[in-house]
């Protein structure tokens, strides 16, 4: 079996914090392999075949290279990285389009092709159905658990639904539950990694026009945005007296 | 006579440059798109079918902001035929009805594949779904398909004309970008619980048209079963106690189910519960579990991470019990009570 794992490396957004302004602050934030993404590398890796390929690939600038080293040191024994500034500004359906270019090219054999749910800072999860309907195969979003035998079976929760469907080779998952207990990398596995080579490709190795990446293949356009300040009445009560504040709250909520 | 641009006597065209009988000169760049398609996600637990409020909530907003025509799609058989009356009363014009035993499931190719069928008959300039786990499934196949842009999860939607400005949240709330499109259709998802109900139009009719689909793109679905009852489901709660990882007594947990119970509201949780095993996932708010859209949030020992935040974007009102008063959870809530959860909990109960 040959699987692809798209990821991505997103600022740690359980460590953001926002100033009295209500900006982000960025500085200091240190990024990483998207949690969903992890998930998804975690869950190929628990069901890989010891001859199995394992590839990943991501869109990203030169940086992205750490969180793709990660990926090698949890498994990975093939890593590509697209990268370009032609890329940058890149919409979903740009991303979709350059990730979809790479398969075509370079992993045209794969039999499954493994997305995180959702990436952490756009909160968009959009690019695993772009990225199946533009290769023209099914898709299984919210997957949560796969059995691979003579047949391969997927889990997905739609959160009022749980169903489980067989899946065709070719088909896109996206993986939306990690196991806490997941493995962390060993010192050999540090080695391992340090062997592999990450192989960076560029607009012109994927064979894609200007017009179909970055900004300029970008289908939507961001007009305009700003950090919200919250304009509730932050009323403060001490609560050292539990009943004190609970005779508080009751007449908030009654 | 005749036209400058050219010599020839024969030519018949006037000053205008036109052809006779034509008055003006047609734009053929332009396209004829106009309208906003709704896809109108049925909820159908074998039992009852109804219309998913987020749907509703998307017509609304849609009569408020557009002059244009309403087309709605719905997939099923003829077990949907009950809805037409609804689904008619809250503003749609005409319903694409694609009859299929099979469609009653989910099945996002197949759906995708006669929405690009619709789209190119209708034309479209908008195309809406509610962000709905299966809405936000769906988009993003049809918009690629369409070769089109998709903005998901917006919380805003203003027209001009057939233009559409987009807005939503990023990072947990914390950016609030606008976004256009430059292609027709416009696409978005609504993220429900934004906007407000309407009210419906009781009378008002339109015009079913059946279509039917002649593929075999279907997935084979082994097994399907709903996990959340209707009559507990945390994103229809008015109000919401929630728990988090400052909750230190098992015992806690019946004591705001017992609230919950005396104010009407539901219990729901912190991904840290669910990992503590104190709640199946099902109560989980934030990104990774439900959002939610109650009228009061009651976030006991909560800290207000991102994630959380994402999932009560459209709360009404946030109180917080906390005992750190620097939680970022105090920066989104109305009333902040810096104390101990475990025993504001116990005092609510005996209280109420
Ligand atoms: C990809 C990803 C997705 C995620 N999705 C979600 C999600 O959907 N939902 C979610 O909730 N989390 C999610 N998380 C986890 C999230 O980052 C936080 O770890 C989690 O929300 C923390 O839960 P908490 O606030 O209950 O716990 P903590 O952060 O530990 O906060 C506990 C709070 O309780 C207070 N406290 C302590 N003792 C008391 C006391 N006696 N009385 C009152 N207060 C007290 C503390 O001051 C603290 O503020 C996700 C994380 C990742 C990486
Ligand atoms: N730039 C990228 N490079 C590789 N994979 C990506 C990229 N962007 C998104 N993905 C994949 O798509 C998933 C969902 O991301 P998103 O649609 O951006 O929320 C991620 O978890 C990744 O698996």
């Amino acid at each position: 079996m040959k699987y692809v794992i798209l990821v991505k490396q997103v600022p740690d957004t359980t460590r953001i914090k926002v100033d009295e302004n209500g900006n982000l602050i960025r500085q200091g934030v240190p990024s990483i392999l998207d949690p969903y993404c992890e998930y998804a590398l975690d869950m190929v890796c628990r069901i890989r075949k010891p001859e199995d390929s394992v590839i990943v690939v991501s869109m990203g600038p030169p940086q992205a290279k750490e969180s793709i080293f990660r990926c090698l040191e949890l498994g990975a024994n093939e890593a590509y990285l697209l990268s370009d500034k032609a890329f940058a500004g890149a919409d979903v359906f740009a991303t979709s389009r350059t990730l979809t270019a790479f398969i075509r090219k370079f992993a045209a054999d794969y039999d499954l092709i493994f997305c995180g749910k959702q990436a952490a800072d756009g909160d968009t999860a959009e690019v695993p159905a772009e990225t199946a309907a533009m290769l023209n195969v099914q898709q299984f979003c919210y997957s949560e658990n796969i059995i691979i035998s003579d047949t391969i079976k997927v889990t997905q929760n739609y959160n009022d639904e749980i169903r489980v469907c067989t899946v065709p080779k070719g088909s896109v998952l996206s993986v939306s539950i990690g196991d806490i207990n997941r493995r962390v990398p060993s010192i050999s596995d540090h080695i391992k990694a340090l062997n592999i080579e990450i192989k960076t490709l560029d607009r012109i190795a994927l064979g894609l026009g200007m017009y179909s990446v970055g900004i300029k293949g970008s289908k939507t356009k961001i007009e305009s945005s700003y950090s919200p300040r919250y304009e509730h009445s932050g009323k403060i009560i001490d609560g050292t007296d539990p009943s004190e504040a609970a005779k508080l709250l009751i007449k908030e909520v009654l | 006579m005749g036209c400058e641009s050219c010599s020839g006597g024969s030519c018949d065209r006037d000053k205008t440059g036109l052809p006779p009988g034509m008055l003006s000169e047609y734009n053929l760049n332009q396209s004829p798109a106009e309208g906003s398609l709704v896809w109108i996600e049925v909820i159908n637990d074998g039992n009852t079918i109804m219309m998913n409020d987020s749907s509703k909530e998307i017509l609304g907003k849609l009569q408020e902001i557009s002059d244009g025509r309403i087309f709605g799609v719905i997939f099923g058989d003829t077990e949907l035929k009950v809805l037409y009356g609804e689904i008619f009363s809250y503003g749609v014009d005409t319903l694409y009805h694609i009859k299929d035993k099979k469609m009653i499931q989910f099945q996002p190719e197949v759906y995708c594949e006669m929405l690009v069928d619709l789209c190119n008959r209708v034309m479209p300039a908008v195309v809406l779904m509610g962000a709905t786990p299966r809405g936000r499934e769906l988009a993003p196949r049809l918009a690629a398909s369409l070769g089109t842009g998709l903005t998901a999860d917006c919380t805003e939607l203003k027209m001009d004309g057939r233009f559409l400005q987009m807005t939503r949240p990023a990072f947990g709330g914390n950016i609030i970008a606008t976004i256009s499109c430059d292609h027709f259709p416009q696409m978005a998802t609504v993220r429900p619980g934004t906007f407000p109900m309407p009210e419906p139009m009781i009378g008002r009719e339109g015009t079913v048209i059946y279509r039917q689909y002649y593929g075999s793109n279907y997935k084979n679905i082994i097994s399907s079963e709903r996990i959340i009852s209707v009559d507990y489901d945390i994103t229809r709660a008015k109000i919401l106690i929630s728990l988090g990882n400052g909750i230190k007594e098992k015992e806690s947990v019946a004591v705001a189910e017992s609230i919950a119970k005396k104010l009407g509201g539901m219990v729901s949780c912190s991904r840290a519960l669910v990992e503590r095993g104190w709640f199946p996932q099902s109560r989980q708010v934030g990104q990774s579990g439900n959002n939610v859209f109650p009228d009061i949030y009651m976030a006991f020992g909560i800290s207000g991470s991102i994630q959380h935040k994402a999932g009560i974007g459209p709360a009404k009102r946030v109180i917080a019990v906390n005992i750190d008063p620097e939680a970022p959870i105090h920066e989104i809530a109305d009333i902040s009570v810096i104390g101990n959860a475990d025993s504001i909990l116990k005092e609510m109960n005996k209280l109420l």
